[in-house]
């Protein structure tokens, strides 16, 4: 999995979200360090929508624009589960190797 | 300067990029989502934004890249776009090939001259494998030259599809060098393109299209390819020595020709399957070749430049061009149905709103 399509997923973990909203809410998580441009974004959407890990929400009104939101399908839940698991599993090693406690390795 | 357009307007015209399939999907969410990180929420500034500002550069370039993943489409793409995407993948696959046989030349003529092959004579002088004069020592050409086979294998593997992008990147940089250098220097007689369309058209192309190599692209069929290798050194580069070996070489052609004569014989060899009723696959061999032969073809014209000044060499090169073109009309017609459109339509997404 990409680191856009973890972040992507992630952002919509705890709720649908709308385009713009995944946008600002992946920049958010990242400490501002992803900026998802919108062709960027589409192009994640698109491949994760086609795996089936997402889908359409709903839709409302919004200053006269239709927003389209999206939400994690079941198998997008897991598969992200699955993902967190395994960067865990990998900080968790690097920061032993590095000598690093937990404390030291958040601050 | 407006030009009366307003914001949106030019955004949806950068969207125009996009396939209409994908356009028809996401469109109307990607203006939305575009315009909701533009504006500010102060009407005034709103105003003057929508009225005044541009999309910016980045936005353009995602879009733009966009746009190459989808017309050279994976496996979930619309037929078309996945044909004209194998078409891209196996023509890299085939120039980073013939390059490939080139390192492997180099690598068995300099274990030849170093003696490793005890059993067979000394070879002659005019073989040694020669490298550019430049600033560069011949261990960076030997390495170039192995680099594309790695480049090659690592594609031809299915995986490490960027660090094959990166090395071949970095093989076809001594080669720009050693172009502007000579250049600079006025190495190159007269107005001699050939050598600058070799590094755009045979380097740098491929290295651009590499691009289309992705995790959601069906591997290349890994042993077929490596076979191919195999076989294009023993059929091509073998022979090709042997006549500069016996003092034939002028029966060897140049390198446009050489392109030429392997785009057209590879036509030929394929128009029993093309023009075969029963043949399976929509083609895509057939548009594969047909980029093959005008990537060859237009190296031949552009390199004709360096033979003003010999109209022997100019009616040989000719001559190839004329095969080459007959060679890739009998294969045009079926790499027109590969990539035509077809009613196949995109594969749905799941709950994919339309």
């Amino acid at each position: 999995m990409t680191g856009q399509a973890f972040f992507v997923l992630t952002a919509l973990a705890d709720a649908p979200r709308h385009g713009y909203g995944i946008v600002r809410e992946v920049a958010d998580l990242s400490h501002g360090r992803v900026k998802l441009k919108i062709g960027s974004l589409y192009g994640v959407l698109d491949r994760l929508a086609a795996e089936e890990l997402i889908e359409p929400d709903r839709e409302e009104a919004h200053d006269g624009r239709l927003r389209r939101y999206y939400r994690l399908t079941r198998d997008g839940r897991r598969a992200l589960a699955e993902e967190a698991e395994l960067r865990a599993a990998t900080a968790r090693v690097v920061r032993s190797r590095l000598g690093l406690s937990g404390a030291e390795a958040a601050g | 300067m407006s030009n009366g357009l307003d914001l949106e307007q030019r955004y949806r015209r950068v969207l125009r990029l996009l396939p209409g399939y994908y356009r028809r999907a996401w469109e109307q969410d990607m203006v939305a989502a575009f315009l909701e990180g533009s504006l500010t929420g102060d009407p005034d500034e709103d105003e003057w934004v929508l009225e005044f500002s541009k999309p910016p550069w980045r936005e353009v370039a995602s879009v733009a890249g966009l746009a190459v993943r989808l017309y050279l489409g994976g496996s979930a793409a619309p037929r078309r776009y996945f044909a004209w995407g194998q078409a891209v993948r196996r023509a890299v696959l085939a120039l980073t090939m013939l390059q490939a046989v080139r390192g492997l030349e180099v690598l068995l003529l300099t274990a030849w001259s170093r003696r490793l092959f005890s059993w067979l004579p000394v070879p002659p002088v005019r073989l040694a494998a020669g490298t550019p004069a430049g600033i560069f020592p011949p261990a960076v050409w030997w390495l170039v030259a192995y680099a594309w086979i790695v480049s090659f294998v690592a594609l031809a593997f299915g995986r490490y599809y960027r660090t094959a992008q990166v090395i071949a990147a970095l093989a076809i940089v001594p080669d720009l060098v050693w172009l502007l250098q000579g250049d600079f220097t006025r190495a190159f007689r007269g107005p001699s393109l050939g050598p600058w369309a070799f590094w755009v058209l045979l380097n740098l192309a491929p290295v651009l299209a590499m691009t289309a190599f992705r995790r959601d692209t069906p591997p290349a069929a890994r042993w077929p390819w490596l076979l191919a290798l195999a076989a294009a050194y023993l059929l091509v580069a073998v022979p090709l020595t042997a006549l500069q070996t016996t003092g034939h070489s002028a029966w060897v052609p140049d390198t446009a020709g050489l392109y030429c004569v392997l785009a057209a014989l590879a036509c030929l060899a394929h128009v029993p399957r093309a023009w075969s009723r029963q043949a399976a696959g929509p083609g895509v061999w057939s548009l594969t070749l047909t980029l093959l032969a005008a990537e060859a073809g237009a190296y031949r014209v552009l390199s004709l430049t360096d033979y003003l000044h010999d109209p022997h060499q100019v009616q040989v090169s000719l001559a190839e061009l004329l095969i080459l073109v007959l060679a890739v009309t009998l294969v045009v017609p079926d790499a027109i149905r590969a990539q035509a459109a077809t009613h196949a339509p995109p594969r749905p997404h799941a709950g994919y709103p339309r």
